[in-house]
């Protein structure tokens, strides 16, 4: 049972291609694949440390705020996070900062407090977090992948083909549309999912 | 339901306290790192790669190669006057960085001697955001471009994100901005235009038309505000 909660959103049920959450960051921080990397941290561990914070409340929260002290947590932990890369990794917080704020607003960090941390105990909504965290770093990193490979030719900035290739579809938002696309399609026809 | 208030109350104070003390705790470590990058960007204009530098090596080289000079409007030297003691206010519309203390507008200036060069902060706008830089020329000729960087901006990633890598930056070098005797500055065209044998052009960025028009506007502006120093010391 522990297993499937953990297991279930890296796949099957993963947030990004199944739930189709979370298309804003996916769409814009998946131009370089370091950047995606540092997303997935910054995402996982405010998703986990949110589900637990909120389940550890859960029964305390009255239900007509609960929705204001979930994003009193989210945005806490978001700012908190923010300044921690500002202060120890500068280069990549000037890169990344306005996403970073911007996980505030990611649904799957909301949907997931309001939704499982809510009703369930604390060790099952840190499973849920982090497996919830993972998936989505899962895709943001295939989409990375494809993004970086394509448009400009390499992989962590280690150079794969010549300098010359540049292509600016993929740097742009319409070739992570159109990957993430090709991904959600490939994935449904494999499971053979129909969207009821 | 008074509770609800309490609770509610008592979630904002520690999430507030929490925050103002992880702030106050790495404050000046990020006050540090933008300083340091400010540094990087500096030495980066009078062609040192500071990527393979430690932070000890950056501030050594920084003390040892750059010297802070500050200047009033009309190109004077000032001796008692340091750079910490500006207050920097922004023009929104266009960008441009003004330097105060108290009512009174100043310029800053950094001058290498070692690499023969001076150097100026240039700002201005992008696409997107407000670009921020430096620029440095000769010193003894006040035309000769050494370099250029921007350390920060607000640009599309492989767009207008471009002027801050090294082939952009590197096809200022070289360049001159006077014209007989005055600025003529550089003419950032569009990508691919530049007459390779000018002097006082540089190819724009693709599908960056207006980051490129940006960082030649806010050159020309910048290189004007301190011509009267330019005249005095040629």
């Amino acid at each position: 049972m522990n297993k499937k909660i953990f297991l279930d959103p890296l796949v099957d049920n993963n947030p990004i291609s199944k739930q189709v959450l979370g298309i804003c960051s996916a769409l814009a921080v998946t131009v370089k694949l370091e950047q995606a990397v540092v997303m997935t941290l910054a995402l996982t561990f405010v998703v986990t440390m949110s589900n637990v914070i909120i389940s550890i409340l859960r029964n305390y929260i009255p239900s007509s705020v609960r929705i204001i002290v979930q994003l009193t947590v989210i945005s806490t932990l978001v700012s908190l996070i923010d300044k921690a890369l500002a202060a120890y990794m500068y280069d990549l917080s000037k890169s990344l900062s306005v996403f970073i704020a911007l996980i505030v607003t990611n649904c799957i960090v909301m949907g997931r407090a309001d939704g499982f941390a809510m009703q369930n105990n604390v060790k099952d909504s840190f499973l849920d977090g982090l497996g919830n965290g993972i998936g989505y770093g899962i895709m943001l990193i295939l989409v990375a992948f494809f993004r970086e490979l394509f448009g400009f030719g390499t992989i962590f900035d280690i150079r794969i083909f010549s300098e010359s290739f540049n292509n600016g579809l993929m740097i742009l938002a319409p070739g992570a549309f159109i990957i993430l696309g090709l991904i959600i399609w490939a994935q449904r026809s494999l499971t053979s999912v129909v969207e009821e | 339901m008074k509770n609800k208030y309490i609770f509610i109350l008592s979630i904002t104070f520690v999430s507030s306290l929490l925050l103002s003390l992880f702030s106050e705790g790495l404050k000046e470590k990020t006050l540090f790192n933008i300083q340091l990058d400010k540094k990087k960007n500096l030495l980066q204009t009078i062609g040192m790669n500071t990527d393979i530098l430690t932070t000890d090596e950056i501030l050594k080289e920084f003390n040892d190669n750059i010297k802070e000079i500050t200047l009033d409007l009309s190109g004077n030297v000032l001796s008692d006057v340091n750079h910490d003691q500006f207050v920097t206010k922004e023009n929104n519309a266009t960008g441009e960085l003004k330097y105060y203390i108290d009512e009174n507008e100043y310029l800053p200036l950094f001058l290498s001697e070692t690499m023969n060069a001076i150097i100026i902060p240039i700002s201005g706008k992008g696409l997107w955001s407000s670009l921020y830089g430096y620029f440095a020329i000769d010193k003894n000729n006040f035309s000769t471009v050494k370099g250029i960087t921007f350390y920060k901006h607000g640009e599309t990633p492989g767009l207008g994100a471009e002027i801050t890598k090294e082939w952009f930056k590197s096809s200022f070098t070289g360049k001159e901005v006077y014209l007989d005797d005055s600025i003529e500055s550089i003419k950032v065209t569009k990508a691919g235009q530049a007459n390779e044998n000018s002097l006082y052009e540089v190819n724009g960025i693709s599908g960056a038309t207006i980051t490129s028009r940006g960082v030649e506007d806010l050159l020309k502006r910048d290189l004007l505000r301190y011509e009267n120093y330019f005249r005095k010391n040629k």
